[in-house]
């Protein structure tokens, strides 16, 4: 193992911490609102390793701009595209577990899951 | 090229835009225009079965005209179709099932919700079968994810939105370990179409380079989709979700959902990592550990439960259990015998559920397991009904559940592996007689006749096959279907195995 | 003609399942069955029963005939085929089952639901003559699950907690059973290309080679597996459960007939497929024997102390069963012929005891051995023929069951097996005393109650409909000893025929 190649790729090294993060964040808090949190963190986390991906050096946006039609002017679109689709998908699964935490907490008021779940076992339903 | 190639993007693309058509229908409407959606892409599935066989070969549908490895791609081979067909099938006779407890469970306003909620379902298990975009695959993974949870909490009750939430966690869980997978794949190989990543992964494996990045993300896309399919330890939302859902939603939920993401993790298997790739690696060996320990402590639970509809949710998990063994055993014999089995558990859990309904019906709508005594005398068909499922889960000769445990435990004596083979066989001996403790438990008390006083006491209502066609019809073409699957098997695995040919 | 084959086994099946739809149509419509129309009951499945009888014996009999009723998969047909050993099987089976049919007609007004049962027992039936004629293991396997699956309603008749456990019990065994006999066939067929029977067995011994400890193991499996069904230890626990709580007809096919379905699928699976070859000298053969041998002691040894009057002729049949198994794990042709002779006699004899039992509580409603004191004044036809059938069972000449244990003994002594060759005869000897022991002991007590007991003179014999059935079956087990001798060519021919 050559840990020089961890500060070389020092991008991918903190979208893997950042994945590793938002996912224990995930599935261990008790907070629902955490939770989501942690949702957020996992998936931008996800975003920063495609853009990195994408990314050349000195290259711009994968706009055509000033007509330089050139494909040596801009980074790789394909991720950029990726990342685009991702921010999709997690904004509505977000929308829904942010709804999903409102019905909870009008029922319940709380926002622990494990909660809610020993109370509805006590209630027998 | 032939019109009839175009059905496959056709019924995706149908079904997808029927969800938003069913938002400004009424309840009744909508019922309607779901059920000839379905019954539109299941006969359009089977004519590109049909054409797909009498070519022989797969073919490749392009999207917008950008051709590879730029543009997106459909994929259709023998497999493929027969799945879709399969699918529609399962999902109509579900729908038809539950219609009653729909109308019942389901407020008024919110009836037309549901069928958005199916219909965007039918279109993203579609998409799973037929794309061959691993991040398409990926987009589709969440919006069945989504549908699905639609699915679970249509039905207002405590239990029902807590099952919902842990299932979206568990899901997202799984989703991001799949993308995280996904993008690792996509940085060694360059490539987000299935078969040109497979090229580059077989080149990277000959040079021997990477082999460390690429075993992760086999793994990291293997545990994603095993999460997201409810593999033991990853079950807890489960017997929540099915057991208090609406019926058509536990009945499509089991026998559709976690079948779609299983079939993609397949599709993964033979066609984005070339399935000797997979074999050498050590994932299918986790898979097979934690496929045999579910098959146990599924019945395991199953046995502790009371409540029927729990029990066979926890069933679920058991049956979940033998897919990914038999994906463990790496061989083609292995992966034959677990597609049968999604076939074959496909079409009795439905079955279980729709006639557990029945049965519950007559029994003061209680599901705990002491209410049901003698319930078959009082709803005949759905007593008859549970009894053939329970009857296909032990793995009786004549019912398809026979078929699936002959083909895995002949997969597990052809491996030359011994450290599988004695597990595999093992655990198939223990479940079997597990799942014969419990659902021949449930049987024999659906036919121990109630004591005159008891039955009088409460007032239990009789209920006759004419009162719900609906529910009747499909509880009939289920068992026609298990009957089926049980006497003629053959000509089915010689599809699948025909399939997974054109896959490699 | 050999389309007739299918007749003993789907008329009585069919038959049995109109009589069970129209009980369950009862049940619904009038929440109980309707008890006035037995006369018409009895009158219908005594007609099916005959027919089929009469054509399975008379398929038995002509002795040849095969037809394939459909493909399984592409290359395992499920078919039946007609053999001398399915023929033996065929036809003692179904002389036992029509006269514990007839006494059965009587009986069943105690138990009542008798469209149930009858249905039920109608059912066995055709799937018994399946398992008889089934041409290759596969079908075997096949019919020996339904039969578990259709026996099993005999078992928990009455509906009751104890017999729904102990229902649960049978298919919980029969279940482990049938998996690991399912498990030894896969491998089977991985070595023999056929899973046909064919007499000698038809293992490739080139495929074989260098596979024997594996194959062993296998065949290991299935011996335990189909042990199950005829009670040999370890897996004999659901027998003593189960015949207790089941009506005594039903009892006395489980012990005299359903537990045979075994010894059919052992000689089966080591004669027909694996053939006995491969097994002489292994380690097999000589935990197989062993086994037996304890379960035959500990059979009779678990009867003797036994109160309960049904549960004593239970764990009798645990140890006779093993009698036959320990001929069959002789592997010599002799001692073939004894455990075949013993597989007949048994299921006579011990249809007749159970019958015994059924009478006494159908009369008088005692089911412990120590109230029977003193019931020889009161039905001694009875009694008398309990008591042939028991010297039968334990083996005193001339009776049926001294020839069976000769045979065994001799078998034993030949067959070249070291300590066992002595140890099997010993242990024969000391079970036979203890059977004595644990059998006599009714009669005694029966005809000469103790002192002091206020004995009712009082006459109060059996009804004729089940007396008749009980002394036929008393008479064969004695007589087959007396005239042993077609029966025993026939069976020595088989024996013969296999090594």
């Amino acid at each position: 193992m050559n840990l020089g190649n961890l500060f070389n790729n020092y991008g991918e090294a903190v979208a893997m911490i950042l994945f590793g993060i938002g996912f224990s964040n995930l599935l261990l808090q008790k907070n629902l609102i955490k939770k989501i949190i942690g949702l957020n963190i996992m998936d931008t986390a996800m975003y920063l390793f495609l853009a990195l991906k994408g990314f050349i050096g000195g290259r711009k946006a994968p706009i055509v701009t000033d007509g330089v039609q050139s494909v040596e002017a801009y980074i790789n679109p394909i991720p950029s595209g990726l990342v685009l689709t991702g921010i999709v998908v997690s904004v509505s699964v977000t929308a829904l577990m942010l709804s999903l935490t409102i019905r909870l907490y009008r029922r319940y008021h709380t926002l622990d899951l494990d909660e809610i779940s020993t109370r509805l076992r006590k209630e027998g339903l | 090229m032939a019109f009839v190639q175009n059905f496959p993007f056709m019924s995706i693309i149908l079904s997808l835009f029927s969800g938003p058509l069913c938002s400004i229908l009424s309840g009744r409407k909508a019922k309607w225009v779901n059920a000839a959606v379905i019954v539109i892409i299941g006969g359009m599935s089977a004519a590109v079965l049909g054409f797909v066989l009498g070519t022989g070969q797969e073919y490749v549908y392009t999207m917008g005209h950008f051709p590879a490895p730029w543009g997106n791609e459909i994929r259709v081979g023998v497999l493929e179709a027969v799945m879709a067909v399969f699918f529609c099938v399962i999902m109509l006779l579900c729908m038809l099932g539950g219609i009653r407890e729909r109308e019942e469970e389901i407020e008024d306003t919110k009836q037309n919700l549901y069928y958005i909620m199916v219909n965007l379902l039918l279109s993203s298990l579609l998409a799973l079968i037929y794309t061959n975009d691993l991040f398409t695959a990926y987009v589709f993974v969440e919006i069945n994810t989504i549908s699905a949870c639609g699915l679970i909490m249509i039905r207002q009750n405590g239990r029902t939105l807590v099952a919902a939430t842990r299932y979206m966690i568990m899901s997202l869980l799984g989703s991001g370990l799949l993308l995280l997978g996904i993008c690792f794949l996509y940085d060694l190989t360059g490539h987000l179409l299935m078969s040109n990543i497979r090229e580059q992964v077989a080149l990277i494996h000959a040079n021997g380079s990477y082999h460390i990045p690429l075993l992760v993300a086999v793994g990291l896309m293997s545990v994603g989709i095993a999460i997201k399919s409810a593999l033991y330890p990853f079950h807890s939302w489960l017997p929540d979700a099915y057991g208090y859902s609406t019926l058509s939603s536990a009945s499509i939920l089991s026998s559709l959902v976690s079948k779609g993401y299983i079939f993609l993790l397949v599709k993964i298997f033979y066609r984005v990592i070339g399935f000797d790739i997979v074999r050498d690696s050590k994932v299918i060996n986790v898979l097979f550990v934690f496929g045999i320990v579910g098959m146990i402590m599924g019945s395991v639970s199953a046995i502790k439960e009371s409540n029927i509809r729990r029990m066979i949710s926890y069933s679920s998990i058991a049956q979940i259990g033998y897919i990914y063994m038999g994906f463990g055993l790496g061989t083609t014999a292995g992966i034959v015998a677990s597609i049968y089995h999604i076939v074959s558990h496909a079409a009795t859990k439905a079955l279980l559920f729709v006639a557990a309904s029945g049965i519950t019906e007559v029994s003061g709508d209680s599901t705990d397991f002491f209410d049901l005594t003698g319930a078959g005398y009082r709803n005949k068909l759905s007593g008859i009904a549970f009894t053939v499922g329970s009857l296909s889960m032990v793995g009786i000769p004549v019912f398809s559940g026979f078929i699936s445990k002959l083909l895995f435990a002949q997969a597990g004596v052809g491996v030359e592996n011994t450290a599988k083979m004695l597990p595999t066989l093992i655990a198939l001996a223990i479940s079997t007689v597990l799942n014969a403790v419990y659902f021949m438990k449930t049987v024999i008390r659906l036919y121990t006749p109630e004591k005159k006083a008891v039955l009088e006491k409460k007032e239990f209502k009789q209920v006759k096959m004419t009162e719900e066609p609906a529910k009747s019809f499909a509880l009939i073409c289920f068992i026609v279907l298990n009957l089926f699957l049980g006497l003629s098997s053959e000509p089915i695995i010689r599809l699948i195995e025909n399939g997974l040919n054109m896959f490699a | 003609m050999d389309w007739l084959i299918l007749l003993p086994i789907f008329l009585p099946s069919l038959a049995g399942i109109v009589l069970l739809a129209s009980s369950f149509y009862e049940h619904i419509k009038y929440g109980q069955t309707d008890e006035k129309k037995r006369k018409s009951v009895h009158l219908f499945s005594g007609a099916v029963l005959a027919v089929s009888a009469a054509a399975a014996l008379w398929i038995a009999w002509r002795g040849t005939g095969s037809v394939t009723l459909f493909y399984l998969m592409e290359d395992i047909p499920v078919f039946f085929q007609v053999d001398a050993l399915g023929s033996v099987f065929a036809s003692f089976m179904s002389i036992v089952w029509v006269l514990v049919a007839v006494y059965s007609f009587v009986y069943m007004e105690h138990e009542g639901n008798e469209k149930r049962f009858f249905g039920v027992y109608l059912l066995v039936y055709g799937v018994l003559i399946a398992l008889d004629f089934a041409g290759n293991l596969v079908t075997l396997y096949l019919f020996y699950e339904l039969m578990t699956l259709t026996s099993m309603p005999m078992v928990l008749h009455n509906g009751s907690k104890a017999s729904i456990m102990a229902a649960l019990k049978y298919l919980f065994y029969s279940m482990c059973g049938a998996y690991l006999g399912l498990f030894g066939i896969f491998f089977l067929y991985k070595y023999c290309g056929t899973l046909s029977f064919v007499a000698g067995g038809s293992l490739d011994s080139v495929l074989a080679a260098g596979n024997e400890g594996i194959l062993l193991a296998a065949v290991f499996a299935m011996l335990i597996g189909f042990g199950a069904k005829a009670g040999m230890f370890p897996l004999h626990a659901w027998l003593p459960a189960a015949h207790p709580v089941a009506p005594s007809p039903a009892s006395a096919v489980l012990s005299g007939i359903i537990v045979k379905a075994g010894v059919l699928a052992v000689i089966r699976v080591v004669y027909y497929t694996v053939g006995a070859d491969f097994l002489r000298g292994t380690w097999v053969q000589a935990v197989w024997m062993a086994l037996t041998l304890l379960t035959v002691f500990m059979g009779s040894l678990l009867a003797f102390r036994e109160p309960v009057f049904k549960k004593r002729l239970a764990y009798s049949t645990v140890s006779q069963i093993s009698y036959i198994l320990f001929g069959l794990s002789l592997l010599t042709p002799v001692a073939v012929t004894g455990a075949l002779l013993h597989t007949v006699f048994h299921a006579f004899i011990k249809c007749a005891l159970f019958l015994t039992a059924g009478i006494f509580i159908f009369q008088c409603g005692k089911s412990r051995v120590e109230e029977l004191e003193g019931i020889g004044k009161r039905m001694p036809g009875t009694l008398w023929c309990y008591t042939f059938a028991s010297l039968a069972l334990i083996g005193i000449p001339p009776a049926s069951g001294f020839i069976s244990k000769w045979y065994l003994a001799q078998g034993a002594l030949k067959a070249g097996v070291g300590i066992f060759g002595w140890l099997g005869p010993v242990v024969l000897l000391i079970s036979a005393l203890l059977t004595a022991g644990y059998l006599l002991p009714v009669t005694m007590k029966g005809f000469f109650p103790g002192h002091g007991e206020a004995v009712s003179a009082e006459k109060q014999e059996a009804k004729p409909g089940m007396l008749l059935p009980l002394a036929v079956l008393a008479a064969a087990a004695v007589l087959l000893g007396v005239f042993p001798n077609p029966l025993i060519q026939y069976v020595s021919r088989i024996a013969e025929a296999l090594m």
